[in-house]
């Protein structure tokens, strides 16, 4: 990983170096070429035989030495039929050179300054464009050099530092406050809270307590964290996120066919209609310079780059601001297809709930903090979720001492506290034991009703308190349903729990349609008859709702702490919330939007000013001007993405 | 069939990375090609039989040279 990073970001900033060589080095010499040329046209043509030599001898190291790469890879281009941009180059700014010397025949006028001011625009307009499509990619480099490079290991009683290739899954990590987690792993020892806002977009720091899993890249805020590391190099929960965006840069959006099928047939189309409008003004004015000048300001004029990077450089800005907020888009088409989804359904366990069952409310016959001791004593003795539940609530300091405890498979628990007998279960448990609690009916039912599982606590066959529990909404699942239903979307849950609690979550949560009782297979089978009424959008964990993933036409798969799972879900969140919903909603119309401008600047552009320049009326350094800004804009225009609200 | 991911340097329009895209597909055994000029990468699809020597002469053939492949 290290060793890449070194090696990345010298190949980029290479290349814009390169280029701003080039630009000084050409102006230096096409200035004095500029003066000449604008003096010729104010004071008439006096100075003329000198000055056809003064640009040809300044002329050459522009074209052939400062512009060489162009020159060779444009007439390699042209040679071997993989026409590109510098064939177009090459052809224009050699023709005009050459006119230079052909005119001491007395046949044709002088272009070669011209020529030279063509390269000198041209490298000047590739320097601004790299620099732009730079900027395109920050988020992208950031990402990449997030990872850190060394880590501090304990080897036996010693800490030794090691770069971060020589890390094996096992070896124990020690970080301190402020430093950067080297990889993923799991905390042995220690407690501190973590930062993790780079990687997930959650801006509160996470508290991370031993067998908690850390996330490499991320930064220990105040403690000292023993990590045991978990996994390295291609296997963490980084190098998963860049490969995802990678391959998002690297996939096709439907619209984006069109103008890559220009742009392969482009240049050799310019080609043949330079040559046309170098034919067709030979005839009509039989002015030989003239028919040069217009075919070279045609040559120039002609740009396959704004076509070509109007996707890619919007899609470049669109995933690495998602990125930075956790919204990974794996494929591009996504974007594409987001603005026509019209449902979105919504797995409910772990997608718009926590996933994880908590006491919601007491009610209590004795004191509160009795019933909580002896129902946390008894729990603790359990696996079971709920219990846990309870336990985590009590959140006892001592235990109890219980004897004779039994667990009754799918009704609940019993147990003695000295001559007590204690059960704590379900409404069959307690039917099943005789035990009485139409007392509490009224407070069972509501809580029922709101699709709680409730436990009824005995004591000696008397009830003695409920606790109901529940696994409760994440945070943010009201607002982002809320957005969603007021932007006119029909929201779906689809879950596998009965129609009672599925129904109570879906009230809470404000979602219009509920279908309970689907088994995990049919999931399948739910999403594609909501595609019969429109394109859907599923949301759901990228490990148990795959295939319904799949099936969406936008599938979005939350990720859920350190496992992203890369095959599944066309938009994956890093952080498990349905406000990411909203968000890579958003963000995939903004992308969309800016794609369609660009596409269409870069058509208008295009189809615009080569009639233009067939005309005769653009001069060809303005033609060269002008191409070298129509890319620029398509960049600009991807970059000022960043300024929509997400 | 392998997956490989095709660092290239030298790109610096957008024809070039189509180009690059049509020479890697021109190789008998490459399925797809998909290369980025903002990434300076290509991510492609080949059977088990096409070797990397290959791949460096497809790109190399227009003009630009691969400098690491993953």
């Amino acid at each position: 990983m290290e060793l890449k990073h070194h090696h990345e970001k010298p190949v980029e900033d290479a290349e814009i170096v390169s280029w701003k060589n080039k630009l000084i080095w050409s102006w230096i010499f096409t200035i004095p070429i500029s003066i000449i040329m604008l003096s010729e046209r104010i004071f008439g043509y006096s100075l003329m035989s000198y000055s056809i030599i003064i640009s040809i001898i300044l002329g050459f190291p522009v074209i052939f030495i400062f512009g060489f790469d162009t020159i060779k890879s444009g007439i390699r281009g042209l040679f071997s039929f993989y026409f590109n941009m510098d064939s177009l180059i090459a052809l224009g700014t050699i023709i005009a050179y050459i006119t230079g010397i052909l005119s001491f025949t007395g046949l044709v006028l002088d272009y070669s300054g011209i020529a030279a001011m063509i390269m000198a625009f041209f490298t000047t307009g590739k320097y601004v464009e790299a620099k732009a499509r730079g900027k395109a990619s920050q988020e992208i480099k950031k990402l990449l050099e997030l990872g850190a490079k060394k880590a501090r290991i304990l080897k036996g009683d010693k800490e030794i530092e090691i770069n971060i290739e020589e890390i094996k899954v096992g070896d124990l990590i020690i970080i301190k406050p402020g430093e950067k987690i080297p990889t993923d792993g799991m905390v042995f020892k220690g407690e501190s809270s973590v930062d993790e806002s780079m990687i997930s977009g959650e801006s509160m720091p996470v508290d991370k307590l031993k067998g908690d899993n850390v996330i490499g890249a991320t930064i220990n805020q105040d403690g000292i964290l023993y990590v045991k590391a978990t996994k390295i190099g291609k296997d963490t929960f980084l190098a998963h996120i860049i490969e995802l965006v990678e391959e998002a840069q690297g996939s096709k959006i439907p619209i984006q066919k069109l103008a890559d099928k220009i742009t392969s047939i482009f240049v050799p189309s310019i080609l043949i209609i330079s040559i046309l409008t170098f034919i067709g003004w030979l005839i009509f004015s039989n002015d030989v310079s003239k028919a040069i000048g217009v075919s070279i300001s045609v040559l120039v004029i002609a740009c396959p780059c704004a076509l070509g990077l109007a996707t890619p450089t919007a899609l470049m800005v669109g995933s690495g601001i998602g990125a930075r907020k956790g919204i990974l888009i794996r494929k591009g088409e996504a974007i594409q297809t987001m603005k026509e989804i019209k449902i979105i359904a919504f797995d409910k366990t772990g997608t718009i709930t926590k996933g994880k069952p908590e006491v919601t409310d007491i009610y209590s016959i004795i004191k509160k903090d009795k019933l909580l001791e002896i129902a946390g004593s008894l729990e603790k003795l359990s696996e079971h979720p709920i219990a846990k539940a309870i336990v985590e609530k009590a959140n006892l300091k001592k235990y109890i001492k219980i004897n004779k405890f039994k667990i009754l498979r799918g009704r609940g628990i019993e147990g003695k506290i000295s001559d007590k007998e204690l059960i704590i279960g379900n409404r069959t448990l307690m039917e099943e034991r005789g035990i009485n609690f139409k007392e509490l009916e009224d407070q069972i039912t509501k809580f029922e009703n709101e699709g709680k599982t409730t436990m009824i606590i005995a004591q000696n066959k008397n009830i003695i308190g409920v606790i109901a529990v529940a696994d409760s909404l994440k945070e943010d699942s009201k607002e982002a349903i809320k957005i969603l239903n007021y932007k006119k979307y029909k929201t779906v849950m689809i879950t596998g729990d009965n129609e009672r609690t599925a129904r109570a979550i879906a009230n809470q949560v404000g979602i219009n349609e509920v279908i309970a009782n689907v088994l995990p297979e049919y999931k399948v089978k739910k999403v594609e008859e909501l595609q019969k009424k429109g394109m859907v959008a599923f949301v759901g964990d990228g490990i148990n709702d795959s295939p319904a993933l799949k099936q969406s036409n936008v599938g979005i798969a939350m990720g859920s702490g350190t496992d992203i799972a890369i095959e599944s879900g066309d938009i994956v969140l890093a952080k498990s919330s349905l406000i990411g919903v909203v968000q890579s909603i958003n963000l995939s119309k903004a992308t969309f939007r800016k794609i369609k401008q660009n596409l269409f600047w870069a058509f208008a552009y295009n189809t615009i000013a080569i009639p233009l320049a067939v005309a005769g009326i653009l001069h060809p350094v303005v033609a060269e001007i002008a191409m070298a800004l129509s890319s620029i804009t398509v960049i600009t225009n991807a970059n000022l993405l960043r300024r929509a609200k997400i | 069939m392998r997956k490989l991911k095709l660092n290239i340097e030298g790109m610096h329009c957008a024809s070039c990375a189509s180009n690059i895209e049509r020479s890697l597909k021109n190789v008998k055994g490459v399925n797809n090609a998909n290369v980025s000029l903002m990434l300076k990468k290509g991510i492609i699809e080949i059977e088990d039989f096409v070797s990397e020597e290959d791949l460096k002469k497809a790109v190399a053939k227009v003009g630009y040279k691969v400098i690491k492949i993953e």
